[in-house]
């Protein structure tokens, strides 16, 4: 063997020993710099996320946001003023283990109830926007939830200003039993009294809006605006399947497909959001009309 | 003593790992399925294949690209130019992970990559911008005086305007009053949109950069200038250090001026202040690379700092190796670019399989290439297949080297512009260092006869 054999062979050896993947150390990701899209699987870089809205860029599912960011991602920034803010629930009918989870909520998501309501403005469009955040207690609508509405539908109305709801909700909240009923039509005759003083009210339904929520005010809208795949209905899919024994057919109850049965006007992703309230609110200014 | 991971291809790959091996450092090359042939493949320590044939699926994919770092262990990530380079998303991740990012941090890259903010930062450091009138003119005497606000000469454009149509030079007062609505006419005739702006003329501009090195003891160092005004279609071609045109004292003044900008915006690592310069020697700021250039090796030649390796220093957190006063400009560089394009046919790219090469050497000739004969270079990626550097002691010396060295670089195999830059270096024009932005228009004249 020559010298050359020779240092080519062990060349060879010490390029195998390095490109041993097993004998080197990876490099520690530190927690919450990814997130993993629940849809794709894709790993998602955080900011990136948060520039795009919290849509995952490679198969534009839409995650899940809060409250605040909702606000954040829609109304002009500085312009939102919080209102009934002192409305807390209580327990009425004595329910085992409610005012634990209430408080549970109130830690995890740094609001005080499900509906975060006031005034603000979109372009510099003045607007009572309310907004159901999914992650207290599911955005379930209890006596709070539906006195909180019911007061921000009689603002607008006193005010003369456009109504916004974001709807995110399970329902009725079982642990109020009939009384979370009651704001069902407590919420559906304040709306009356809205439209016949000729407001405007736009309902713009997230994921998820069923129950007796959307039995009730979010689908009592002049204009129904749907999030993107969300998921829209009275029953769960799962309830309806086992009590009909039946199939149901592919994307059942999600947004497009309450589009094309006539439930709801339009779809948007969540990045056009904004800019067609803008539209909305720019095409229904009262300005316009007192001035005609 | 570390690992780097190279996101990138081609020629600049290989100049990275070179300049990685003389440090003692291991390196990582990650490559498309397209490129497992590629000459740095062969040379890292280490690769790593990050998907697809095409760009979008290796080199550009963020996600791909730091994997590839995370498994390995990698300390350090060079970008190189191009690809993921001036991606602000791509070094901010990068830093998330606790990876040093070979390159300025990713708020910088943010804050250069938007122009208006560039802009704003120049004039916030005193450094001249090209003035304009801030959005549309209404009317003459709008007009009259935001040109007297610019100072003439100054150029009237429609806001939808471009290639050349619906604009007017004017030098007076009068000028505007004469051209205005003449021009106001043409735009709304040709564009359906009759707004116009107005921003100073620049007669024969050259396109000037000055490059500069950080280190993060707050050292910022310039090492003069380089003049990149032979460009075809916005691709520079020929770069030479220095610029045959500009004077000891314009020299200075831009120094001093990128020296102040860096220190104003707290840049790290090496970046390149672009320029255009009149023929009054008046400059503006235009942006800012926030990466290495594809013409480093001028400025290398020219200064004999090897910007790689003090850039990877600088990376390291350790301080630069020299002082602006260690620096004097050592005679005179040029570069061309060896594309694989051919220059009859319209500089159509002609990838295919080098079947022979022979590279030019001797004194102050150096080539930075990864071809190599029996490589396939694969269609997907750039053009550009070799940069050709040459060093004399006079502008004089270096054309003539570099006419050698033309001559003697042969590839087989497929088509490139070196006969085309051949002539280049016998041209008049270019030999008197009398060129501007538009010389390849009259070039092409010149080889063709027929008017643009």
């Amino acid at each position: 063997m020559n010298f050359l054999d020779v240092h080519k062979k062990q060349l060879e050896a010490a390029t195998k020993k390095r490109m041993d993947l097993n004998l080197q150390t990876p490099v520690d990701i530190p927690e919450g710099v990814f997130v993993q899209c629940s849809n794709c699987q894709a790993a998602l870089y955080e900011k990136v996320l948060k520039k795009n809205q919290h849509v995952c860029p490679v198969c534009q599912n839409h995650f899940r946001i809060d409250a605040k960011t909702r606000l954040e991602y829609t109304v002009d920034e500085g312009s939102f003023e919080a209102m009934f803010q002192n409305i807390l629930s209580t327990n009425p009918l004595h329910m085992p283990g409610y005012e634990e989870k209430l408080i549970q909520a109130q830690k995890t998501t740094q609001i005080n109830e499900a509906f975060v309501c006031g005034k603000a403005s979109i372009v510099g469009y003045p607007c009572a926007i309310g907004i159901l955040d999914s992650h207290f207690m599911m955005g379930s609508m209890g006596s709070v939830v539906g006195e909180k509405v019911t007061r921000l539908i009689e603002f607008a109305t006193k005010e003369n200003m456009p109504l916004i709801i974001f709807s995110a909700s399970g329902g009725a909240r079982m642990q109020e039993g009939i009384l979370s009923l009651m704001q069902m039509a407590k919420t559906s005759a304040a709306l009356k009294r809205h439209d016949d003083m000729g407001g405007l009210f736009i309902s713009v339904m997230t994921h998820p809006t069923t129950g007796g929520v959307a039995a009730s005010f979010a689908s009592l809208g002049d204009y129904h605006i749907a999030e993107m795949s969300s998921l829209i209905g009275f029953a769960g899919p799962r309830v309806i399947k086992q009590t009909i024994r039946e199939e149901l057919p592919e994307g059942f109850q999600t947004a497009e497909f309450q589009q094309q049965s006539g439930q709801v006007d339009i779809v948007l992703h969540r990045q056009d959001i904004r800019k067609t309230l803008f539209q909305l609110l720019k095409f229904h200014q009262k300005v316009l009309y007192d001035s005609l | 003593m570390g690992k780097v991971l190279i996101a990138n291809r081609g020629e600049i790959a290989v100049r990275i790992i070179r300049a990685c091996h003389e440090l003692g450092l291991e390196t990582v090359a990650v490559y498309a399925k397209s490129d497992a042939d590629s000459m740095h493949v062969k040379m890292a320590n280490q690769a790593i294949c990050i998907g697809g044939n095409t760009s979008t699926e290796s080199y550009l994919n963020k996600n791909n690209v730091l994997s590839a770092a995370i498994a390995s262990g990698c300390d350090y990530i060079h970008p190189g130019y191009g690809f993921l380079s001036e991606n602000a998303d791509f070094a901010s991740m990068v830093e998330d992970c606790a990876i040093q990012f070979v390159g300025p941090k990713s708020k910088t890259i943010t804050a250069m990559g938007d122009k208006a903010n560039a802009r704003k930062m120049a004039k916030q450091a005193g450094v001249p911008i090209i003035e304009g009138s801030d959005g549309d003119i209404e009317n003459v005497v709008n007009a009259i005086e935001w040109a007297n606000k610019i100072g003439f000469p100054i150029i009237i454009k429609a806001v939808s305007g471009g290639g050349g149509r619906g604009m007017r030079i004017c030098h007076n007062d009068t000028d505007v009053k004469n051209a205005f609505e003449k021009v106001q006419l043409e735009a709304s005739a040709s564009f359906g949109d009759s707004r116009l702006y107005m921003e100073r003329y620049i007669a024969s501009p050259r396109h000037i950069e000055i490059q500069v090195i950080a280190d993060t003891h707050g050292h910022v160092v310039s090492l003069f200038e380089r003049d990149c005004s032979l460009q075809r279609r916005h691709q520079k071609m020929v770069e030479e250090a220095t610029s045959p045109i500009i004077s000891e004292i314009t020299r200075k003044k831009l120094n001093n001026a990128a020296i102040k900008l860096a220190k104003n915006i707290e840049y790290v690592n090496a970046g390149t202040l672009e320029f255009l310069v009149d023929d009054k020697e008046n400059f503006y700021f235009i942006e800012m690379n926030t990466r290495i250039q594809v013409e480093h090796p001028v400025t290398e030649m020219i200064t004999g700092v090897d910007l790689v390796k003090e850039q990877l220093l600088v990376a390291m957190g350790k301080p630069l190796s020299f002082k602006q006063t260690d620096l004097k400009v050592n005679g005179h560089a040029i570069e061309c670019r060896i594309l694989a394009e051919n220059p009859k046919l319209d500089f159509r790219p002609s990838p295919g399989l080098i079947k022979n090469i022979s590279l030019p050497g001797g004194l102050g000739i150096r080539v930075d290439t990864h071809l190599y004969a029996g490589y396939q270079i694969p269609p997907y990626f750039d053009s550009m297949i070799a940069k050709l550097i040459v060093h004399g002691k006079t502008r004089e010396e270096a054309i003539k080297k570099m006419q050698i060295a033309l001559r003697e670089f042969a590839i087989e195999g497929i088509d490139t512009n070196i006969e085309y830059l051949y002539v280049l270096m016998h041209n008049k024009d270019f030999n008197a260092g009398k060129y501007d932005t538009s010389f390849f228009e009259r070039f092409r004249y010149l080889l063709t006869g027929d008017k643009a």
